[in-house]
């Protein structure tokens, strides 16, 4: 387990006794060939020769999805009597193997399929709780029904920590960079989607004013109103190219195929979260001068062990046991022994929701992750540190 | 065993007309002749070791449905003008075969038992299948029908080999790992995009691979679906995916 323990251990525990059960699973996907590549030489082992990417882009497509490793968390609670007491839960990181170049709806029906028997991996693992990662919560996040018979497991999108700490690293980058968010104009693109209008909803309470860009028009309607009636002042288009000049402060909760072509019109002094996924804006390639940071990363303070050891390989930041909001979830959910279906459906994430899973994801030391984008940390007093800007976690 | 006919044999003829694409058939076919041939062979040794009498007669009667199957294999090359050549000592069928051998020394049923359906018998029934699905007429028909029957060998075999298991998982695990190291690093190297080590002993020319994409197949199709199809047996058997993941990652490509 990870050593960035803080305070005295007086007590120490698992979630669940029997070494056998799972408390949680992840899952996921890899977001590149690269990364595919490095997952695949954890598994063939050192004495062995890497597989040529010819070869992986041959094999990985066919592999059925399973567990690809065990994963042990920590965190350490502290009571309002002062006592320390340091908990542990177990899960699994289970891999849909969906290749990171089939994300788009060509392959709707088969990734769904992967999702699912994904799921009915967890479920067969006997996971209490699991936590839908990247790609397939965006997948499933409107569909549970798709997912397979669940008796005892619970699902969540992990969108709602998601939002939280999106909405956490918006206050910060405008903290470092001296921003007052209260006179911003905010633009969320992905709106509608679920991470986007928790977005909109946590944020437009602080901003001077929310421009709203999604491709349904009904649903931009809908949040509009929403908004409007708190006193928010609202405006919507589906082509973001509309009002995109205009935005001080920019969320892009959409996946984009092609991201520099959709922002080319933010303002240069910008600040931007890329919350996409994969995530894939660069501040330096694709709009110079513009302050980018990915947002919704998290990082667990009690550490976290991979068996195998698939550190630096699945969680691949430059920053030590940083991981996707929306898999933080289900291990925050799980420390805290709580296996419920925290985030699920569209457009459900609410300020109350979110500040809920933020208190209970900080009781077990689960805090926003430093800030960092591809070019690497975003802050300057954060520890340098290897960049590679995918990651499964 | 010799081979049905001779390797050298130059293809049947029905009149004076040849599809364009039956002498990759030929080769397809043959693979598939020789690998019932092994099979009707393995059971057949496997019948040696049985002590039980309903399990002496289950095991002669899978080796004789896999001798249909090869003659049902041999009748499709008929029918598209070619003979079907086998070779049960081709390289890598005569290491399979070996491998089966040492579980019979063993007597070791349950071992047999892997080998022949957990391992052989994913690959013959992913690629089976899949040759199913491009092969025109009664040549698909045959391979689909044998597809299925592979199958249900499976479903027999499992409830055998979840019993086993159950008595207790790390021994029989184990034993999975140890037979997978030998006899699926040979499939793999049989399954490989490329013939690296030299000719099959089984293709009548040259190697067949390169020439798939004319028939609407191709090798890395029969491998990625062959390994699918052994992952999904082992996770039926309950082996944790996250280790037979590594045993899968760590074949030879």
């Amino acid at each position: 387990m990870g050593s960035s323990v803080a305070g005295v251990v007086s007590r120490e525990r698992l979630i669940s006794d029997d070494s056998d059960v799972i408390d949680f699973a992840l899952i996921g996907h890899q977001e590149s060939w690269k990364a595919a590549a490095d997952v695949l030489a954890v598994l063939r082992g050192p004495e062995r020769t890497p597989l040529p990417d010819d070869e992986i882009r041959d094999i990985l497509p066919w592999i059925p999805p399973r567990a690809v490793c065990h994963v042990e968390i920590g965190s350490t609670c502290v009571s309002a009597d002062g006592v320390t007491s340091r908990v542990r839960a177990r899960g699994l990181y289970i891999d849909t193997f969906i290749p990171s170049d089939r994300l788009d709806s060509a392959y709707l029906h088969e990734n769904i399929a992967r999702v699912r028997a994904a799921a009915a991996c967890a479920i067969r693992a006997g996971a209490k709780i699991v936590s839908l990662g990247g790609f397939s919560s965006i997948l499933i996040e409107g569909n549970f029904e798709l997912l397979p018979e669940r008796h005892a497991t619970v699902f969540t999108t992990g969108n709602t920590l998601t939002v939280g700490f999106i909405v956490q690293g918006v206050r910060k980058m405008c903290a470092l960079e001296d921003r007052d968010l209260r006179a911003s104009t905010l633009l969320i693109v992905g709106a509608t989607g679920d991470v986007g209008s928790g977005c909109a909803r946590c944020l437009a309470p602080l901003v001077r004013r929310v421009l709203l860009s999604a491709r349904n028009l009904e649903r931009l309607h809908r949040l509009a109103a929403e908004l409007e009636a708190d006193g928010v002042e609202v405006e919507f288009a589906t082509d973001v190219r509309r009002f995109s000049h205009e935005a001080d402060v920019v969320i892009c909760a959409a996946s984009l195929a092609t991201p520099s072509f959709l922002l080319s019109r933010i303002g240069p002094d910008a600040i931007v979260c890329d919350a996409g996924y994969p995530k894939n804006l660069s501040a330096s390639a694709q709009m110079p001068g513009v302050r980018v940071f990915f947002g919704g990363l998290g990082q667990i303070s009690g550490g976290m062990r991979f068996e195998p050891d698939f550190r630096g390989i699945l969680n691949r930041h430059p920053f030590p046991d940083v991981v996707h909001g929306c898999l933080l979830e289900g291990m925050a959910l799980a420390l805290e022994g709580r296996f419920e279906p925290f985030s699920q459906g569209r457009g459900s994430i609410t300020p109350e929701r979110v500040a809920q899973i933020e208190r209970i994801a900080a009781r077990h030391g689960i805090h926003l992750a430093p800030l960092y984008n591809a070019d690497g940390p975003v802050e300057v007093d954060a520890d340098a540190g290897k960049c590679v800007a995918s990651s499964a976690f | 065993m010799e081979p049905v006919i001779g390797m050298d044999c130059p293809p049947a003829m029905e009149g004076n007309f040849l599809s364009p694409t039956a002498l990759i058939w030929q080769d397809i076919l043959a693979q598939a002749m020789t690998g019932e041939l092994i099979a009707a062979m393995n059971y057949t040794s496997l019948s040696q070791i049985c002590d039980d009498p309903g399990e002496i007669a289950d095991a002669l009667e899978h080796a004789q449905g896999e001798r249909g199957h090869a003659a049902a294999f041999a009748a499709e090359g008929r029918r598209i003008g070619v003979d079907v050549p086998n070779n049960v000592d081709a390289k890598h069928w005569k290491r399979l075969r070996e491998a089966f051998l040492r579980c019979v020394a063993d007597r070791d049923f349950i071992g047999c038992l892997i080998v022949q359906e957990i391992m052989l018998e994913s690959f013959a029934v992913a690629s089976y299948a899949r040759v199913a699905r491009v092969a025109a007429g009664s040549l698909g028909k045959t391979f689909a029908a044998i597809a299925a029957e592979e199958e249900e060998h499976i479903d027999h075999a499992m409830e055998i080999l979840r019993r086993e298991r159950a008595l207790d998982r790390k021994r029989f695990d184990d034993k999975v790992h140890r037979l997978h190291l030998d006899v699926m690093t040979t499939l793999s190297e049989m399954m490989a995009r490329d013939c690296r080590t030299g000719h099959c002993e089984v293709c009548h020319g040259s190697c067949v691979k390169p020439s798939l994409f004319e028939v609407s197949l191709s090798a890395v199709e029969l491998r990625g679906a062959s390994l699918q199809q052994y992952l999904k047996t082992l996770d039926m058997l309950g082996l944790p995916g996250e280790v037979t993941l590594q045993w899968v990652a760590q074949l030879p490509v």
